[in-house]
Order: C-alpha cells, then sequence, then structure tokens
C-alpha cells in the first residue's frame, strides 16, 4: 500500500518540477531549463511505468532506461549550458 | 545488460548532482544547489537500486530506494517554491 503511494507521490512531484521549470523556460526562453522540464517528465513516466507495469526480473531494467534517459538528458542541458556560456564568454 | 543500465544509472546522477553543486560553488545560484541536493538523494537511491537488485538478492529495497528519490525530488520541489530566484 505504501509503495504505491510514494511511486505515485514521486510522479505528481516530478511533474510538478517541470511544470516550474517551463515556466522559467517561457520567461527566460533558456533551453536549460526547456531541457530540466523534459527530463523530469520522463522521470515522472519512469516512476509511472515502476507503478503500473508488473514487470518480471528479466525484464524489469528496461524501465530504468527511461530513467537513464532523463539523467543523459540532465547532462546534455548542463553541457550545453556551459559550452554556450563558454561561446558568450570568448 | 541490466546491470549496465543500473550502474549506468547510478553513475550519471552522480555526474548531474556533481556538475549542479560544482555549479552552485561558481555562480551561488540557489536552483542550482536545490537541484544538486535532489540528484544526490537520486544518486543514493540509484546505489541502492544496485546492491538491491544485482549485489544482495532476496532482500527487497524498494521502499528504501523510492523513499530516498522522493526525499530527493521533495527538496527540489521545496527550493522551487520558496527559494528559486
Amino acid at each position: 500500500m505504501l509503495k504505491p503511494m510514494i511511486n505515485g507521490a514521486l510522479v505528481m512531484a516530478c511533474l510538478a518540477c517541470a511544470l516550474f521549470f517551463l515556466r522559467f523556460w517561457r520567461a527566460s526562453r533558456d533551453r536549460l531549463f526547456a531541457f530540466f522540464s523534459l527530463a523530469f517528465v520522463v522521470m515522472g513516466c519512469n516512476w509511472l511505468a515502476l507503478t503500473l507495469l508488473d514487470v518480471d526480473d528479466e525484464r524489469r531494467h528496461y524501465v530504468y532506461v527511461i530513467r537513464l534517459v532523463s539523467f543523459l538528458l540532465i547532462l546534455y542541458a548542463i553541457w550545453d549550458k556551459n559550452r554556450a556560456g563558454r561561446g558568450s564568454s570568448s | 545488460m541490466a546491470e549496465a543500465v543500473y550502474i549506468l544509472c547510478a553513475l550519471t546522477s552522480v555526474a548531474c548532482a556533481v556538475l549542479l553543486l560544482r555549479g552552485y560553488g561558481r555562480s551561488r545560484s540557489r536552483l542550482l544547489l536545490w537541484s544538486g541536493l535532489c540528484f544526490m538523494a537520486l544518486a543514493i537511491s540509484n546505489m541502492v537500486l544496485f546492491v538491491d537488485l544485482v549485489v544482495v538478492q532476496g532482500v527487497d529495497l524498494s521502499l528504501l530506494r523510492s523513499s530516498l528519490a522522493l526525499l530527493g525530488i521533495a527538496t527540489l520541489l521545496y527550493g522551487l517554491i520558496w527559494d528559486a530566484q
């Protein structure tokens, strides 16, 4: 009972974070925020899949690929931001 | 394959936490601090995931994993609501 509740809270919290970053992106037009927003939506999908899908041990790691994608999006966003920063300073 | 995915999840989340906290050290932007703390909790959660599913089998640590992740995301949400500039 507790596990689905926590997972549901995680989905909701991820989507709330995504909405905040979307608002920051609308206000600043900084791509970093758009990537963060997308990453948190993807992360929310990961928690949703973990809650709703009853996957067996053999295939469970496929669900975690979704989570990996969200972390890679964050890393790309940081790299993209640093590259833009270097470009404007030189 | 499964082990690789879990290890990559842990490594990428650690990298996110380090880069965000380093960014906070440079710019002192509070948003980076909250994001860095969030990813630190997510990184610990992913390390527990690896221990749970690969190293120690037969012990269910899923509640601990989810709680750590919730703590991380809730930290970020707190920062976004009260402290983001």
